[in-house]
């Protein structure tokens, strides 16, 4: 199991025990976590699961593909250099604690 | 030793074309309870009515893809469209105008410019008077919105929506008549050439618009596909958002007590997506079946076509209580009205912000005490798109 931290947009932290392969929108939505909406399930083509990664964590999530930072760019939400959607970045041990902050508008 | 192998789907061979048009939902109730997987003759076509199936379907396009070249689409539209494929190439073709229809785009380009046809619109309606809101509002401001944000904007309402519906009826002419192919090549021809006037434009003077973009990118797609691309927003993106609205309106106006509610909280955003849940403006997809596999007991083989049933998983019982109800403040509404997977509703946003956040809000706001003249006069038509196609109001 991997741990992961959402922090809401009023700073709420909700700790679940997320599977190493499912992604972290999957792992939000599964749990109930409120924001993280992913209403695509999962394939870029939404941009509803609008996350800030923890700095710690950063390189360890991974690069954006040109998808994501076109789909990034146009979120509800500003875009920061830590923001991912969800959706792409998938659970491992190398992730365990992460630490996400919700973004404050999906859509 | 025996092995056990999934026997095919049931066969319905009674229910029709025609009673799906009319009143659907009553069937897809019974179909969720008894045969949630149902070969359908009439239809030709395996229909899922359970949200998860639906879903299931949608999210593994591996599996369940999207090119289908036995449809009349391709003939109507003169071109394989993105609609119709999977992969990097739809990808490709959809990311090519996505960023015209993302939330930030919306906001810093189109909303004003959305709020002040949507007061244009509105204020033309003449108060005292029974209005039906299809032709007189739901049509054209759908039409304006849609011409605007692809960058066709000097196509007339009237242009858009007759484009729109010879597109729809060509794609949807699975007899192969003449008469709708007459109709959508007439249509493409006066589309192909307001497009490339406006591509000339565009290059000249760039915008925000779908089509801005697309010519306008550092690596373009093919023109073809550009040309392709617009088409299939005007055949799909009008009928939708003025359904939604249509519905909406509905709901609202037969629930006063959930109307005030809505209108105290400033809650249009829960409106608009309980409207779209309780009549989801496209009810069916279609996907091919690429290998044998089984959903629910039932073996689906190679080459089979099932139709996920959106309408139907927006009123599966797993999900909601009360169903067919319009109630705006449910809990949890994660509906699939826009579809799941690559092919999820790439107006999504602009139709959450445009028909929920603006037309809305300022059409209650211009007639508080607008009322329908009797709810039991709203016709409700369609099988693969379901709306209202009248709505007389008495404007007050």
């Amino acid at each position: 199991m991997v741990k992961v931290t959402y922090i809401s947009t009023t700073g709420e932290k909700t700790t679940v025990e997320g599977k190493a392969g499912d992604s972290v929108m999957q792992t939000a939505v599964d749990h109930g976590i409120d924001g993280i909406v992913g209403e695509c399930g999962g394939s870029m083509a939404c941009a509803t699961c609008h996350v800030f990664v923890d700095e710690a964590f950063l390189a360890a999530t991974g690069e954006k593909s040109d998808s994501e930072e076109a789909m990034l760019e146009g979120a509800a939400s500003d875009v920061r250099p830590n923001s991912r959607l969800s959706c792409q970045i998938r659970l491992s041990d190398a992730l365990d604690g992460l630490v996400v902050q919700v973004a404050e508008e999906q859509m | 030793m025996t092995t056990t192998m999934a026997g095919p789907a049931p066969l319905d061979e009674t229910t029709t074309i025609d009673q799906l048009t009319l009143d659907p939902y009553p069937l897809y109730r019974r179909m969720r309870a008894e045969t949630p997987v149902l070969r359908v003759k009439s239809v030709g076509r395996t229909l899922l009515t359970k949200a998860a199936d639906c879903k299931m379907v949608k999210d593994n396009p591996g599996l369940f893809s999207s090119d289908d070249p036995n449809t009349p689409m391709k003939r109507a539209f003169l071109a394989h469209t993105l609609m119709r494929k999977d992969g990097q190439e739809h990808m490709a073709e959809r990311m090519a105008m996505m960023p015209a229809f993302l939330p930030k785009t919306i906001v810093n380009h189109w909303a004003p410019m959305y709020t002040r046809y949507a007061e244009e619109y509105v204020g033309r309606l003449p108060r005292g008077e029974v209005v039906d809101l299809f032709p007189a509002l739901a049509g054209p401001i759908a039409a304006r919105i849609l011409a605007e944000i692809m960058g066709v904007p000097d196509a007339s309402d009237e242009e858009m929506q007759r484009w729109s519906q010879a597109l729809i009826d060509g794609a949807g002419n699975f007899g192969w008549r003449p008469e709708p192919f007459e109709r959508s090549d007439a249509a493409n021809a006066e589309m192909d050439a307001c497009l490339e006037r406006n591509a000339e434009r565009l290059r000249a003077e760039p915008d925000s618009s779908a089509l801005s973009i697309m010519v306008n990118s550092a690596k373009p797609i093919p023109w073809s596909q550009m040309v392709s691309n617009v088409k299939i927003a005007i055949g799909g993106g009008i009928n939708e958002p003025r359904d939604a609205a249509l519905t909406i309106i509905f709901g609202l106006l037969t629930n006063p007590d959930q109307l005030e509610e809505v209108r105290r909280q400033d809650a249009w955003d829960k409106a608009f997506e309980e409207g779209v849940r309780w009549c989801a403006p496209i009810q069916a997809s279609s996907r091919l079946v690429l290998e044998d596999t089984e959903i629910r007991g039932c073996h689906i083989p190679k080459g089979d076509t099932v139709m996920t049933i959106q309408a139907s998983a927006c009123h599966d019982e797993d999900i909601y209580d009360e169903p067919h109800r319009y109630i705006v403040f449910r809990e949890k509404n994660p509906h699939q009205a826009f579809g799941s997977g690559p092919h999820h509703c790439a107006g999504a946003h602009v139709a959450r912000r445009t028909v929920g956040a603006i037309l809305m809000p300022i059409l209650f706001d211009r007639f508080p005490n607008m009322e329908l003249v009797d709810p039991d006069i709203v016709e409700w038509r369609g099988f693969g798109f379901r709306g209202p196609i009248n709505m007389p109001v008495r404007l007050a």
